[in-house]
């Protein structure tokens, strides 16, 4: 599974750097690495709606607060495993 | 002409308690291509040494920009010069470095330490013939220009650095030399090369120097060419053009934006990989193949701006770009240490998502981000060139 975070300039500043840094500890956390391939983009082009994350092409809206029940909610039972 | 150029660069710190510095730097190019730099010293610290060396070196240089020879620049100081009412003399020396046309060096000293050149990263005893006009010993000396050789000027204020307190006779001139040499080649800008020294003297001075301090570095070095692109073209139709032209350019590219790196991911058919690396505050960098630096817009433009600042100023924060792995850093090495022709392509599209009164960025705020970075490079001596789209 792909997840992508936008770290472009307005999802910059609504804060991509936690969500990136909350995601890779979660997945480390889990021991996912071999399932979730986190990466970057540029803008989406929906900056008003940042931070933008898409898994597999799906877009999300994610903030740094909302991050551990949007892994918990969304990114977990899209690999089959329940939540913790 | 050749393909030199001369990258120059100063530093001066005040004597301890002084607001004015009493040495003085001024460079002045002349039409044909000529660069006059003198650094004149003027006599004790404080506001009278900083009018006397003010007036010599702005005298110096206005009249030997205007072709006036040296005999008659050193009468119109003596004649000109106010007497300082205590010691009843009018007295600042001075160190004129005259490069003609990128070619030839010509130095005229006057009781300023000698200047060092470092030719192959090694101190060089460059000739010098001896002649006294009005009085005064006057040491003068033609080099030819090689690449890579380095000028280094200073006041007294260098040698006389730790003067009883690290060392009992002051930072000695064989010193200095040695801890030039080996800064020399390691890439350093002459700005940072004269700040190197000057903050050592200040070290040496305990933070309270003894006396003016002030070094002036000239770096002769081959032209290098770069291409930065920064923003989409307003008109799409147009992004075949810009991209047509900034990549046909010959030297570095580096491309700013992330809407504006899409673009030309798209029109080089390559694939954009954005890195999660964040490094310090700065968004991360991006990497996109036959294109040297993908970044981020504005937040890592701004940040350049801000480093292009304090560099042509009073050089705080080099140590903060000379070293970082951000995206802002990167540009800035390229820019302000490598580059010497820097092409900017500047698109004028106004992003929609940036329209959004909750975030800091806007238009305006681009077209003043290009204004105050290419002003700031103009005043490094670098040659510019902006097409906007």
């Amino acid at each position: 599974m792909k997840v992508t975070v936008c770290i472009g300039s307005s999802c910059h500043i609504k804060g991509s750097r936690p969500v990136v840094e909350q995601l890779q500890e979660l997945i480390a956390k889990e021991e996912l690495q071999d399932k979730i391939e986190l990466s970057g983009s540029f803008c989406m082009g929906k900056c008003r709606q940042g931070v933008c994350v898409t898994v597999d092409g799906e877009f999300y809206s994610v903030s740094p607060e909302s991050v551990p029940s949007f892994f918990e909610k969304t990114i977990l039972p899209k690999i089959g495993c329940r939540s913790v | 002409m050749n393909d030199l150029t001369c990258d120059i660069g100063y530093k001066s710190i005040n004597h301890v308690g002084e607001q004015l510095c009493g040495d003085h730097v001024e460079v002045v190019e002349q039409e044909d291509g000529s660069t006059v730099i003198v650094l004149a010293d003027g006599l004790g610290s404080g506001v009278k040494a900083s009018i006397l060396s003010t007036l010599t070196s702005k005298i110096i240089s206005t009249m030997l920009a205007a072709g006036l020879s040296i005999e008659e620049c050193v009468e119109t100081i003596a004649a000109t010069l106010p007497v300082d009412s205590q010691r009843g003399v009018a007295y600042s020396t001075f160190t004129i470095i005259r490069l003609i046309r990128n070619q030839t060096a010509e130095l005229i000293q006057y009781d300023n330490p000698q200047v060092i050149v470092l030719r192959n990263g090694e101190n060089w005893e460059y000739p010098r013939t001896e002649t006294t006009i009005g009085g005064k010993q006057i040491f003068h000396s033609l080099i030819r220009l090689q690449e890579d050789d380095v000028f280094i000027a200073m006041s007294d204020g260098c040698p006389h650095a730790g003067i009883g307190r690290e060392y009992n006779l002051g930072w000695k001139r064989e010193d200095i030399i040695k801890f030039m040499e080996a800064m020399s080649l390691c890439g350093y800008t002459a700005k940072n090369l004269s700040t190197l020294l000057v903050d050592e003297c200040n070290k040496l001075y305990g933070g309270e120097p003894g006396d003016d301090a002030t070094s002036c570095v000239v770096r002769i070095r081959k032209r290098v060419p770069m291409n930065m692109l920064f923003g989409p073209p307003s008109n799409r139709d147009d992004v075949d053009r810009m991209m047509n032209l900034f990549f046909s350019k010959e030297g570095k590219h580096i491309i700013c934006g992330g809407t504006t790196s899409s673009i030309a991911a798209r029109w080089l058919d390559k694939p954009l990989r954005a890195s999660l690396d964040f490094v310090g505050d700065i968004p991360p960098i991006a990497y996109l193949e036959g294109v040297d630096l993908v970044t981020e817009g504005v937040i890592t433009v701004n940040r350049v701006v801000e480093y292009a600042r304090d560099y042509v100023n009073e050089n705080l924060r080099y140590e903060d770009w000379s070293n970082g792995r951000d995206g802002a850093s990167l540009i800035s090495r390229l820019l302000f240490e490598e580059a010497t022709d820097i092409n900017f392509y500047v698109g004028k599209a106004i992003n929609p998502a940036h329209q959004n009164p909750d975030l800091p960025i806007n238009f305006n705020i681009k077209m003043n981000l290009v204004q105050e970075l290419t002003d700031a490079l103009k005043k490094m001596g670098k040659r510019i060139k902006v097409s906007f789209f």
